[in-house]
């Protein structure tokens, strides 16, 4: 019931603001999502966290019997961890928002708590079609974000937006259908009785998570590759990998604030989570097979993307093409298949949605201020907004992933999972006669990967540090009219603007020079979790273990099947290894 | 002429001794077809819409029929609904001929093409 | 030395005061909060600084507030020292605080072999007694040199103030961690801790650009060898399974076997790798080839900051990190050898640029880095107690020198030109200043019974006895002569002579036209002088008591250090200390030197080994034995003599000619401030002078190896990114509209054609249905 209470009161709070006047629509919305975040840490509370591997909080209702559609929730502790990231961000960014609309604030507000409802429902669904709804429903209030309250270009950039994940994710849907008429056309007979126990759906019409994921696995190497390649179509284009990330920038850099904050905190764990929660145990064989190859467009979009953020001059487009540098470590330490990788790659989920969204709402501060976010305009701040400017290095830092706050501690496993993951330790120079090497597995990334991914950490401090060298640090550089403070600016405002939306020159009346009371507001609990994240990571780490071992202990099965024997033509429906693919059967 | 032996099939066992099914059969698709040549050569609007409603009453006719024919209401349930739906779309589509009228004077047709590729 | 390590870590079982964590969720002992105080101390005073500044105090609040807790941690150290590192034995222990990256996973089932399902790297402090001598130091330092910024930072009260402070506490936090770390992790945590203040401070005037990029340069370049090191814990996990030192030791110990034994042939490739990859994150973080150009530009920063940072402690980090893994670099034979050979042409190169500099405090810059690869050298040359000897003396003297720079820069509104400085020693009021210099520059020349001269010799002659490595004896006999000479050069110019000085500008009035905030000149940044910003009419001023108390208690520390050769034990006590320790390396020649009968004289031969009443193991790597005779080591000579005993007098001599040269060139004759005998002697070098004078052109060579392509690559990629990747997706996209273009026109807009389309088409359907049907 907490659950599907997480996921009822925005909506509810949406219905309200929708009812209510113009000017309480920001208090309502503000009032939803922290109930929204105060259920989550409840149910934060009460979920069993010594069985995170459990799907618990559960409930299911049958919703479309005929079509074996339930309306059934439940987290593990990886859903758990992100709900509670979702709802953390929720009032962030309504407070976030309170100054930069000004037009349309109820529907804005109701769209935005729409959102804060669909991204739950992506966490907590144990149902394929109703996490294909969340999943595709979170589209519709970001596409209306961007485009009524974006800058610029925002039309185009919502469109891509929309037309760019939504194409991918009507593949993944595919091969998620694939998986249902798989487990569907299931010989019950073929089946062992091991499995079949504990999954009894097993063979009938059904979208159960955890019966699909073990049908799944039942599949031949051949349809695993194929399905693979459809889920991934739909989840890399979310996350986003190399080379479908384009809409990314573009999203980010005309999106109003909060939607940045949303998109980068919790719009991208879709992604990244989905993979953890299908491709992974669904198709362990084909993630085995082709992590490399998912593991070079990681690699590749951590050099590119760092690379390309290093000669940007909107700052903003600078943190969204951040975005996919960070994404791919978070992905590289996920298909290094291995507990130090995929614990990093999910702590990374959770540490990137907190730093790299301060970092958008920080620049979102300087936005509403000076209403430009081009670095050539922008300059030493830090002698004008001090607060500000503590604020933005300490967030850089977190992002560069600077040791004792929280992005280190996900970078570093991500990459010593990838670093690990290499089935010639042991061997020729990388082994040893006299002592066993103590901490490979198997898989076939290795240290190159990681030396190479590692890069992206020199890389990330070049234009990260690139960036408050120009805004934070050196000669005081304001756009002009602006420097002289409040009394010349509502002379100048018109002649800067972005020429997005004429309202923009008001917004920035009532703010303070260096930041309000409301804006640190926003950033203080961001700030504190990436301290005490970075220096006691340990319960995060625990909180997520049981999953994880579960699903590496899924995906390692076939894998080393796959080493002993040379793969044999396996025809589905041909069960693997009985004692080991009952992955999900604890539930 | 397959057709007409469907037709001529459907007569065989009659419940009804004068006129066989095919015979409402064949007066409802003589109103479908009138309708639909009344639509295809006429240009005035209200003509045209007329003509729609008599294609409408064909299918109604044919729906009452075969109810008749397999003894069961669902085809007179059926001819309900479409005159239910007639009458609404009646009301709409003469207000709408009345707004077009008001923009460009006529009630021809073609002086609507907005939607030309 | 195996014994040893054993030793220590043996012991320290029950030694352990929080309980030693070998795994996730043990129940832990009782803390020995005293010893997470030292820790704890210095972030105190961060986040009490960090409060000062929201609190808008505008008194030196911040300052005292550094100062007590820096010295009630260095009171701490000293407890801790006192109590378990003054005796002829000592025994590490570990301190728990609390877990960190701590995990464990379900062990694998079908793993062959054992295999690790955990990681564990606590917030755990390891002292033993190369740590706790290290944190005397830089807790002692960090104390006097807070005082000294406590005075030389005035002019910046206000949040400027409060920012210096909350660094300085924090750099100290991060340093202590990166000391007294008892895993890897934690001590990549200092070390990039320790980055990240340096970048703060370096780039403390953060109005000056030239300011801002020194401090990113900084940053980005420690980043590359923060890269190694990040790999080298990953091998050292991945191989061993573990991070924690006394666990890593434990478990190296067969392959420590295999190398004392000579066979470097069976180590494998991976174990063997792990020295050279810590190695780069050494070189990196103690400026050595070739990753050195930062520290130079490095000297933007305040110069407490340098004193401190820049030169005694946090640059040594590097020295540091293989003397505290130092078992791990006799696994290689290349590694040893690679150290040493960085640390000698970095020394020779430093001292070079060192000559031609101009700027006093960037000559002071390239001493560092010379001295750090004579520290290198040190370590490599088998004489790991040399190194860290000259580790401690070299913090003394150099954070001596930087303040007495310090003082001059701050009372001559930023003036640092010694061709605009002269007979500051002359004027009132700079007496301690200048001698203070003094006692720096002797010891940094290597004069007889100073400190520099002890510790400098111990390196110089046990490069001389340790076969093979002869030739870095010389360079650096060579680079020990420009040092004394580019030493004195500074000495004679600014302290000594006529009486001439030019103040400095300090940018003042230059970057006020477009800036706004006139009324807020005490917040300026590049306003380093606040009796500046009209013109040179005004005074340079002496020191006040802080700064004066400070450089007269450096400068009697620094002559005080030659003590600690004298005392407790054979080499002193930095030896013993550093024999107890992980480093705690037995000379190879201690067996022959002993064998032979030879005065004690000898490099790092360990007393306290025998002391402790261990037998002296003697563990000679592969590349020493190879280049010795027939597999029996010989100890090295120079021309005959023992070179610990000839070094005494040759190194002397070689610095008497130094500062005589500079003497000569520099002092004697001398009128003007600005020019000198050497000036005539310039057209003589051809074009040397000026290459060196532009640092060898280093930093062009790099931005035009690295930083342009890269520059350029990375615009490249953006174009690709823009229309190729995003040219496909938005070709993908306009797909569909190209075709819709293709058959709109079938859409005539004519009811009439829809009306007979649908017919025709039901029709069709039709004719369909009755084929079908029959």
């Amino acid at each position: 019931m907490l659950l599907m209470a997480a996921i009822l009161i925005p909506l509810v709070s949406a219905v309200l603001i929708a009812l209510a006047p113009e000017a309480r629509a920001k208090t309502i919305a503000l009032l939803g999502t922290l109930t929204q975040l105060v259920v989550a840490c409840y149910a934060a509370t009460v979920f069993d966290w010594s069985f995170s591997s459990r799907a618990q909080l559960g409930m299911s209702l049958a919703w479309f019997e005929g079509l074996g559609v339930n309306l059934s929730l439940g987290a593990d502790g990886v859903s758990m961890v992100l709900i509670l990231l979702t709802g953390l961000l929720g009032p962030v960014c309504v407070l976030a928002s309170s100054t930069a609309i000004t037009t349309r604030v109820r529907t804005y507000y109701a769209w935005l708590v729409v959102l804060q409802a669909a991204m739950a429902g992506v966490f907590a669904a144990r149902d394929v079609i109703l996490f294909y709804i969340c999943f595709e429903f979170t589209l519709i209030p970001m596409f209306i974000l961007i485009s009524l309250w974006g800058s610029t270009n925002r039309r185009r950039a919502a469109i891509k937006f929309f037309l760019f994940t939504f194409t991918g994710s009507v593949v993944a849907l595919a091969g998620l259908v694939y998986v249902t008429w798989f487990n569907a056309t299931l010989d019950r007979a073929s089946v062992p009785a091991v499995i079949l126990s504990q999954h009894e759906l097993l063979g009938t019409w059904t979208f159960d998570v955890s019966t699909l994921i073990t049908a799944g696995q039942l599949m031949s190497a051949g349809e695993q590759a194929w399905v693979l390649l459809a889920l991934m179509a739909g989840f890399a284009v979310k996350v986003p990998l190399f080379p479908v990330h384009t809409w990314l920038p573009l999203a980010h850099t005309e999106a109003p604030t909060a939607g940045s904050v949303i998109l980068a905190g919790v719009l991208l764990k879709l992604g990244t989570y989905a993979i953890y929660r299908f491709a992974l145990p669904m198709v362990p064989e084909a993630v085995a097979t082709y992590a490399p190859h998912l593991s070079m467009l990681c690699v590749v979009g951590i050099i590119y993307g760092g690379l390309i953020c290093w000669v940007q001059t909107d700052v903003k487009k600078l943190v969204a093409y951040s975005s996919v540098a960070h994404l791919g470590f978070c992905m590289l330490g996920m298909f290094a298949l291995n507990n130090t990788g995929i614990t990093g790659s999910i702590l990374y989920m959770v540490n990137h949605g907190l730093s790299t969204g301060a970092l958008f709402l920080l620049i979102g501060m300087i936005y509403e201020r000076y209403h430009t976010r081009d670095m050539n305009q922008l300059g030493g701040l830090a002698a004008k907004m001090p607060v500000w400017a503590t604020f933005m290095v300490f967030f850089t830092m977190a992002s560069v992933g600077l040791p004792g706050l929280n992005g280190f501690v996900s970078e570093f496993l991500c990459l010593l999972g990838a670093f690990q993951a290499s089935s010639s330790w042991g061997s020729g120079a990388w082994g040893s006669d006299i002592e066993p090497v103590a901490a490979a597995t198997p898989g076939a990334l290795g240290p190159w990967f990681a030396m190479i991914a590692g890069t992206g950490m020199i890389i990330a401090a070049m234009y990260l540090l690139y960036m408050v060298g120009k805004v934070v640090w050196g000669p005081l550089k304001t756009p002009h009219g602006h420097s002289a403070g409040h009394a010349e600016h509502s002379g100048h405002g018109a002649s800067h603007g972005s020429g997005g939306h004429g309202t923009e020159d008001e917004h920035a009346h009532g703010l303070p020079t260096d930041l309000s009371g409301r804006e640190i507001a926003t950033l203080v609990p961001l700030a504190v979790l990436c301290v005490v994240l970075g220096v006691y990571p340990k319960p995060l780490m625990q909180a997520v273990q049981g999953s994880v071992d579960q699903t590496v202990a899924v995906v390692r099965t076939p894998l080393r099947s796959q080493g002993a024997t040379p793969a044999p033509a396996r025809h589905a429906p041909q069960p693997t290894n009985p004692a080991k693919t009952h992955g999900e059967g604890a539930q | 002429m397959s057709l007409m032996a469907v037709l001529a099939q459907a007569g065989s066992p009659a419940p009804m001794a004068a006129s066989t099914l095919a015979h409402y059969l064949l007066v409802s698709a003589l109103l479908l077809v009138i309708g639909l040549i009344g639509f295809v050569t006429r240009r005035n609007l209200i003509i045209m819409f007329l003509c729609t409603e008599l294609m409408f009453q064909a299918a109604g006719l044919a729906a009452v029929a075969f109810g008749r024919y397999h003894l069961n209401l669902t085809g007179q349930t059926l001819v309900i609904f479409i005159l239910t739906v007639a009458a609404a779309e009646a009301a709409m589509a003469l207000a709408l001929v009345v707004l077009l009228f008001r923009r460009k004077e006529s009630l021809n047709a073609e002086e609507w093409q907005d939607l030309k590729g | 030395m195996l014994n040893l390590i054993q030793d220590t870590i043996v012991h320290a079982e029950p030694q352990t005061l929080g309980a030693a964590s070998q795994g996730a969720g043990h129940a832990h002992g009782q803390t020995d909060w005293s010893v997470a105080a030292i820790v704890a101390l210095p972030l105190l005073a961060c986040v009490l600084t960090g409060l000062c500044a929201a609190l808008r105090v505008k008194s030196k609040l911040p300052a005292w507030l550094t100062v007590a807790s820096l010295a009630g941690a260095f009171a701490l150290t000293a407890k801790t020292f006192a109590a378990h590192f003054m005796g002829a034995e000592s025994h590490a222990f570990v301190v728990h605080v609390f877990d960190w990256v701590t995990f464990s996973w379900a062990a694998d089932v079908h793993a062959q072999g054992p295999q690790t399902n955990e990681l564990v790297a606590n917030f755990a402090f390891y002292l033993d007694s190369l740590s706790a001598l290290w944190m005397l130091f830089v807790t002692g330092l960090a104390t006097l040199i807070a005082l000294y910024a406590s005075e030389y930072m005035s002019h910046d009260q206000g949040p400027g103030y409060c920012r210096f402070f909350a660094a300085f506490s924090l750099f100290v936090f991060s340093m202590a961690c990166l000391v007294m770390a008892d895993n890897l992790l934690l001590l990549y945590l200092g070390w990039e801790g320790v980055g990240l203040c340096s970048y703060l401070l370096i780039g403390y005037f953060y109005k000056k650009p030239s300011a801002v990029a020194a401090a990113k340069k900084a940053f980005i370049i420690n980043r590359i060898g923060d890269l190694f090191l990040a790999m080298g814990v990953m091998l050292i996990f991945v191989q061993f399974g573990t991070v924690e030192y006394s666990v890593l030791f434990e478990k190296a110990k067969p392959y420590i076997e295999l190398a004392r034994a000579g066979n470097f042939a069976q180590i494998p490739f991976v174990v063997k790798l792990i020295p050279c990859l810590l190695m780069g994150g050494a070189f990196g973080k103690s400026a050595q080839l070739p990753l050195y150009v930062w520290l130079p530009d490095a000297m933007e920063g305040p110069t407490p900051v340098s004193a401190l940072i820049h030169a005694a402690t946090m640059v040594t980090a590097g020295v540091f990190l293989i003397a505290r893994t130092y078992p791990l670099f006799l696994l290689s034979e290349v590694a040893l050898p690679a150290v040493a050979w960085v640390g000698a042409l970095t020394a020779l190169l430093s001292a070079t640029i060192g000559m031609a500099q101009f700027d006093i405090k960037r000559i002071m810059a390239y001493s560092t880095v010379s001295q750090l690869g004579y520290m290198f050298c040190g370590l490599a040359v088998l004489s790991p107690s040399g190194g860290v000897f000259h580790v401690v003396t070299h913090a003394f003297f150099k954070a001596l020198l930087f303040l007495c720079c310090g003082a001059v820069m701050h009372g001559f509104a930023g003036q640092l030109d010694l061709r605009k400085l002269s007979g500051v020693m002359k004027m009132p009021g700079w007496r301690v200043v200048g001698f203070g210099m003094l006692i720096g520059c002797l010891n940094l020349a290597g004069f007889p019974l100073t400190a520099g001269y002890f510790s400098k010799d111990m390196i110089l002659a046990e490069a001389f006895v340790t076969p093979g490595t002869a030739v870095i004896g010389w360079i650096l006999l060579l680079t020990a002569g420009l040092t004394a000479y580019y030493t004195f050069r500074v000495f004679f110019r600014v302290f000594v002579g006529p009486v001439a000085y030019e103040m400095g500008d300090e940018h003042h009035g230059a970057d006020h036209g477009h800036d706004h905030e006139h009324g807020h000149g005490q917040g300026h940044g590049h306003a380093k002088d606040h009796g500046g910003g009209d013109g040179g009419h005004h005074q340079p001023h002496a020191p006040g008591w802080a700064i004066n108390t400070v450089l007269a208690t450096l400068a009697v520390l620094s002559l005080a250090a030659t003590g600690l050769y004298f005392v407790g034990g054979d080499h002193g006590a930095v030896a013993r200390l550093v024999d107890q320790s992980s480093a705690g390396f037995h000379s190879p020649l201690a067996h022959h030197e002993s064998g032979a009968g030879q005065a004690p004289d000898h490099g790092a031969a360990a007393g306290a080994g025998r002391a402790s009443g261990h037998a002296v193991v003697s563990y000679v790597p592969e590349f020493v034995r190879a280049r010795a005779h027939q597999g029996e080591v010989h100890a090295g000579t120079f021309f005959g003599a023992d070179p610990h005993k000839a070094m005494y007098f040759v190194s002397a001599g070689v610095g008497a000619v130094g500062i005589f040269v500079a003497f000569w060139l520099h002092l004697a004759g001398r009128k003007t401030a600005a020019a000198s005998r050497a000036d005539a002697l310039l057209p003589a070098l051809g074009p040397l002078p000026g290459w060196a004078q532009g640092k060898w052109y280093v930093d062009e060579f790099y931005d035009f190896l690295v930083r342009k392509p890269l520059w350029v690559l990375s615009h490249i990629l953006y174009l690709i990114d823009s229309y190729l990747v995003d040219g496909l997706v938005d070709f993908v996209g306009a797909a569909p509209k190209a075709a819709g273009k293709v058959i709109r026109p079938s859409q005539s807009g004519e009811l009439h054609g829809y009306a007979l389309g649908m017919a025709g088409g039901a029709v069709i359907l039709i004719v369909i249905v009755a084929l079908v049907a029959t």
